[in-house]
């Protein structure tokens, strides 16, 4: 039983990531959080934490989202304190690191700060019923789609190879979204600048994970992209 | 071979003479340096004769130095039909000659130009098949001598890959009009990408000599740190814009990768290609265009002769022998096609100099030597194409020839433009261009730096604005500057004799293209294929002016009115690995995947996943087998992950289900779950699966692996009309799961921690319960797909491995065995139960395949209700049965055919042996009359075998459906 393992094990915590495997094999650190082990670093913070300027994937998998649907959302999620953007394809930093996107008008996605688990996200998640929310109703991002983190000022650079999006600074604005197809795989990307530095979420069929994985790891090989723990992207001295 | 000292500076600049590599060609070693191309390598080491021609074997050299002929195409290690002259040297390069037979300097082959009588236009339509039978004797040789270079089969599939690329304006072309677009285009705020085919960028300034002091690399360097000093200009040189297409879409190669750049203006500044002069022996090594040589000189320091004479129709002729003189070859004549010699500084230049020129002279015949060039016959031209009696011979081993150049206009046709002959200029020209695509430079008929790049500067702006950015400083371009020359003369001078080529590929000469005119094929489509003109690897680049010209000559018509042939893409040098790319194929996978590897599971392709066929080593079918007992007699445990899984929330949940689905379902209870089979408008089954009522308004249903993406579509779109008040949301990634069933099914749920009330009072067959297990949200779904007692867990996707690990340990003092689709696939066939696709095809309808009771009678619509009512007017002529094999022997496969006496009547759609019933059983699709139990049908197994089978009642095992209920 790896590490990892063996931590899963002692907190009873039955949620594994999408990339358990990939992460075990590269030697990451797990933080053990509610909804499952989150990969804090890989044994060198410090050398991480400069990739991540550079190009950096990192699996945030196991951080709370979650998605609502219908006409009554924004409504909803205005009532419980998210504010959604007003516009569709825009995503607004709220409360705690909060990301709240707005896919459609009728439809939202809320994502964790990239290093810690967000409360709202599961305020919001407890406070739904079928019988008060009206026509807004949850989707389980949490587990129908993997996260990835791919962070650094190579990342536009990168994606050219697997999506025909402009996804360069100057052209793909910060806090803007698309839902796309990467690598054949419908995908969502969102920029979200962590620190100053270039950050594009990406959320994807959780079932290929396996697939991107190997996708991107090829794809960021040119530009000496690797994987970097949830610590890279968090500000100093903060707590994960 | 022997390296030939390099000229000094100001020649020379695209080499770095610190640098030398060696190589090898045709097995012997040769240097060059840093910067050079193969053929300026072969070249600086006295190497001209690089090729065998295609059909006669004559010798080829190097003729354009810029890609746009095939002459230099050789075989690099495992790659065929390299352009030598777009080669890069590098270290330890290996390269072998093309279609040589014996050596490339004494190629045996080349007798067969002996019989060319034998061989005239469209010879191998009419050849080869005569007596009959004798095609395979020709075959055998055909393909002896036919292809260019070897293919190496068990090459394994290099690293090419794609990749996108943005800008507001796409330059194609580097020379001085392309780099002016681009500094134009930057300066009005565009981002531009330079596209440029040359390893050394800068056109024509990199070896073109316009004026007699001129410096025009110092003009290249300038222009060039101007770009490097633009942060929104991206020049990328050797690279390939393979095509135009639309919204500015275009494929560029560079090296192993093909980019799909995507532009919102595009500036074509693509220059000349050179023209060929039509005269006996004109394609011998020795003889290259003006343009050619210029190249070997000031890019590479390569001498190209010792004695030359120059043919030339225009200034530029001029420019070549100046820098002939410079570089210490001596000019034996510079004969001009024009009446008059220009006053013009270059040619006073040339004639101070020494040069004999002589205007209204042609070169009438070229002299072989050893492979090579050794003289000249030339004579006076009288006429168009019409030459005096040939005279004076002129020894030289150097022809350059300098006759203008036609538009490199291939994107511009690729992209809706046009080029046409000018009857008045004898030149031809860009004639149109599409919106938001612009011309600059030689391709739209500038003659001078100056004018190329005040054409550049404006095509700039253009693109510029096109883009969306606007520059109140509109560059102006001198009427003046783009004005042609003088007519440019008629460059064919047919010769009595022959071996006058039009066609270099494919030793195509005048009389080829007449006989074939004459032959009927007198329209440009029609003679390019008949006479395979232009159809070679340099696609016509060299050869369609000359096409053009003779057509209209042999049909009195002029050359506009003759037209040209279609262009398209690629532009050349795109190879399969370009098109082939990295490829992406997305595969699937459960998130109990890892467990199924770790278990020995034999993985199966469901669509797009993956799935466990089998578990365990040895027999396949024996672990079948044991995985079909283990559930019938203990519990087994198999993960149905891959199930489509859908939420309909909404107060009109039960009303959608109503819709789309055949079964009723607005008075189902909650807690309850439901058979639910879905109908195309035809009527037609689609799919099934089950419906779960989680509460007045949440259906969660599941749908087929296969049909999942499909029935969430259909959803969509049927809502989509309907305007019900409903939510429909896929979320068959967000859930695992398993289900696990057998008689201890129960016992192995009761030893896990959890809420779920398991009493089968209290949780009934057909019922779906939420609630926690293991430490896990669970929604418990009691289906019975196998036939036996069972609970289908679904928890969340990140709990895949967790639930299975812990029922599988739950389980083991009660034997729990995993099983796989092929267990699952007998199990349901013991029951009878119908697989979706398998057991139902495009055509069939719910009565055929035994579900008529899943329709409900009393709503007044379902999708396809109203075809199904009136398809069921009409007496049905098949229905699926089941069968038990009744003959020993093989046993049928699904697919095979059932006759009724020599009429097939049917097939089979499953089959296997059932271990629990120890026979073999199956599904089949029979008409009515062959339906009822008992009756005896005749299947036709592999090979033709008959085999017995005898109609079953369904379920074949426990029919009265007690094992489920438990």
């Amino acid at each position: 039983m790896s590490g990892a393992e063996g931590a899963r094990a002692a907190n009873g915590n039955p949620r594994r990531s999408f990339f358990q495997r990939q992460l075990e094999e590269l030697g990451a650190r797990f933080s053990i959080l509610e909804d499952g082990p989150l990969a804090t670093d890989f044994g060198t913070a410090t050398a991480e934490r400069e990739q991540a300027r550079q190009l950096g994937l990192c699996d945030l998998s196991s951080l709370p989202r979650i998605g609502f649907k219908g006409a009554n959302t924004a409504a909803w999620l205005a009532g419980r304190g998210v504010a959604l953007p007003a516009q569709p394809h825009r995503l607004a930093r709220i409360e705690d690191g909060l990301l709240a996107c707005r896919l459609s008008p009728g439809e939202a996605l809320l994502l964790s700060q990239p290093w810690g688990a967000s409360r709202l996200i599961k305020d919001v998640e407890r406070a739904w019923s079928i019988e008060s929310a009206g026509l807004c109703f949850p989707v389980p991002r949490r587990d129908s789609h993997a996260w990835l983190a791919l962070v650094g000022a190579r990342v536009p650079a990168m994606l050219t190879k697997i999506c025909g999006i402009d996804f360069r600074p100057h052209k793909f604005a910060d806090l803007t979204l698309a839902q796309t197809q990467v690598a054949r795989t419908s995908a969502i990307v969102a920029r979200a600048d962590v620190e100053g530095t270039g950050c594009w979420h990406l959320l994807f069929d959780s079932a290929s994970a396996a697939y991107m994985w190997q996708v991107l790891i090829d794809a960021m090989s040119e530009f000496d992209g690797r994987p970097v723990g949830c610590a890279a992207l968090a500000p100093p001295g903060s707590a994960l | 071979m022997s390296a030939r000292e390099r000229l000094p500076l100001p020649f020379g600049i695209a080499i770095d003479r610190s640098r030398p590599l060696g190589y090898s060609f045709d097995g012997r070693s040769g240097s060059g340096y840093a910067g050079d191309t193969l053929a300026s390598a072969l070249a600086g080491d006295g190497v001209w004769l690089l090729s065998r021609s295609f059909k006669y074997h004559r010798p080829r050299g190097l003729f354009s130095l810029a890609g746009h002929d095939a002459n230099t195409m050789v075989q690099v290690e495992d790659e065929p039909n390299v352009l030598a002259d777009r080669l890069v040297l590098r270290e330890g390069l290996t390269a072998t000659p093309l279609n040589g037979t014996g050596t490339l300097t004494r190629d045996r082959a080349r007798i067969l130009e002996r019989l060319h009588r034998f061989m005239p236009v469209g010879f191998y339509y009419h050849a080869f098949f005569r007596p009959a039978g004798t095609w395979p004797r020709w075959e055998k040789l055909i393909r002896a001598m036919g292809g260019l270079g070897t293919v190496n089969t068990g090459q394994k599939h290099g690293y090419y890959d794609k990749a996108y690329a943005f800008c507001d304006v796409c330059v194609i072309g580097a020379g001085p009009a392309g780099l002016s677009a681009a500094l134009e285009a930057a300066a009005a705020g565009a981002e531009v990408i330079i596209i440029d085919d040359q390893a050394l960028p800068g056109g024509a300034l990199s070896f073109a000599r316009e004026e007699v002091d001129g410096d025009a690399d110092a003009l290249r360097r300038s222009l060039l740190s101007q770009i490097e000093a633009q942060p929104s200009i991206t020049l990328w040189s050797g690279a390939i814009c393979q095509g135009w297409f639309t919204d500015h879409w275009l494929p560029v190669t560079r090296g192993d990768r093909l980019y799909k750049v995507r532009a919102a203006a595009v500036v074509i500044a693509t220059g000349t290609i050179g023209q060929q002069v039509v005269f006996r022996n004109n394609d011998l090594p020795g003889i290259m265009l003006g343009s050619a040589a210029q190249r070997l000189m000031r890019l590479y320091g390569v001498r190209p002769g010792t004695r030359a004479v120059i043919l030339a129709a225009d200034e530029a002729g001029y420019g070549v022998a100046l820098d002939l003189i410079d570089a210490g070859v001596e000019v034996a004549a510079l004969l001009d096609l024009r009446t008059e010699v220009p006053a013009s500084p270059l040619a006073a230049a040339v004639r101070e100099r020494g040069v004999p020129v002589r205007p209204r002279m042609a070169v009438a015949e070229a002299v072989e030597g050893r492979n090579h060039l050794s003289a000249v016959r030339i004579a006076p031209v009288v006429g168009e194409g019409t030459l005096g009696t040939a005279g004076e011979t002129i020894a030289c081993d150097l022809l350059c020839l300098s006759a203008g150049g036609v538009p490199n206009a291939a994107l511009v046709c690729h992209a809706g433009g046009s080029v046409r002959h000018d009857a008045v200029s004898g030149r031809f020209v860009v004639a149109s261009t599409p919106p938001d695509l612009f011309v600059a430079g030689s391709v739209a008929g500038t003659e001078s730096f100056a004018a190329a790049m005040a054409g550049g500067r404006r095509a700039g702006w253009q693109a510029a604005r096109a883009a969306g950015f606007s520059n109140p400083h509109e560059p102006q371009v001198e009427p003046a500057m783009v004005a042609p020359a003088g007519p440019m003369p008629w460059p064919i001078f047919p010769h009595p004799k022959g071996k006058d080529f039009v066609d270099y590929d494919e030793d195509l000469t005048v009389s080829h293209v007449r006989d074939a005119v004459a032959a009927g094929f007198d329209s440009v489509e029609l003679l390019k294929r008949y006479s395979t003109a232009g159809m070679g690897p340099s696609q016509g680049r060299i050869t369609n002016p000359v096409l053009y010209r003779l057509l209209a000559q042999a049909t009195g018509q002029s050359v506009e009115a003759v037209g040209s042939v279609t262009v398209r893409p690629p532009i050349g040098q795109e190879k399969i690995g370009h098109l082939a790319g990295r490829g992406f194929d997305p595969v699937r996978l459960s998130p109990i995947h890892h467990r199924h590897q770790e278990l020995g599971a034999t993985m199966m392709v469901a669509g797009t996943w993956l799935r466990p066929a089998v578990y365990g080593e040895g027999g396949q079918e024996a672990s079948i087998r044991d995985e079909v007992r283990a559930v019938r007699n203990g519990v087994g445990l198999i993960d149905v992950s891959t199930l489509g899984k859908i939420e309909v929330r909404g107060p009109d949940a039960a009303a959608f289900l109503e819709r789309i689905y055949t079964f009723a379902f607005a008075a189902q209870p909650v807690g309850r779950v439901r058979y639910a089979l879905m109908t195309d408008e035809v009527g037609n089954v689609m799919d099934d699966g089950v419906a779960a009522r989680l509460h007045a308004h949440h259906f969660y249903v599941t749908a087929t692996t296969g049909g999942a993406d499909g029935v969430y579509r259909f959803m969509q779109w049927c809502n989509a009309q309907w305007r019900l008040a409903v939510d429909i949301a896929n979320v068959t990634a967000a859930y695992a799961a398993v289900n696990i069933a057998g008689p201890r099914a129960r016992a192995v749920l009761a030893r896990l921690e959890g809420d779920l009330d398991l009493a089968p009072e209290a949780f009934p067959y057909m019922a779906v319960r939420e609630g926690m297990l293991a430490g896990m949200p669970v929604r418990a779904l009691r289906v019975g797909f196998v036939g036996e007692l069972g609970y289908e867990l679904h928890v969340p996707s990140s709990c895949g491995e967790a639930i299975w690990d812990r029922l599988l340990a739950a389980g083991q003092s009660e034997g729990i065995r995993p099983f796989g689709v092929e267990a699952q696939r007998i199990l349901r066939l013991e029951k009878g139960h119908v697989i979706i696709g398998q057991d139902t095809d495009g055509l069939s309808t719910p009565g055929e395949a035994g579900l008529g009771w899943a329709l409900s009678k009393k709503k007044p619509f379902f999708v396809g209700k109203a075809a199904l009512e009136l398809r069921q007017r009409r007496a049905m002529n098949r229905v699926l049965v089941g069968f038990v094999q009744t003959s020993t022997g093989p046993q049928p496969l699904e697919n095979h055919l059932i006759f009724a006496g020599s009429e097939v009547a049917g097939r089979v759609t499953s089959v296997a042996f059932s271990p629990s019933l120890e026979r073999v059983i199956g599904l089949a699709y029979v008409p009515p009359a062959l339906a009822e139990t008992g009756t005896a049908l005749t299947i036709k197994g592999t090979g033709g075998r008959l085999i017995a089978a005898e109609v079953s009642k369904t379920p074949f095992y426990d029919p009265e459906n007690r094992r489920q209920e438990m």
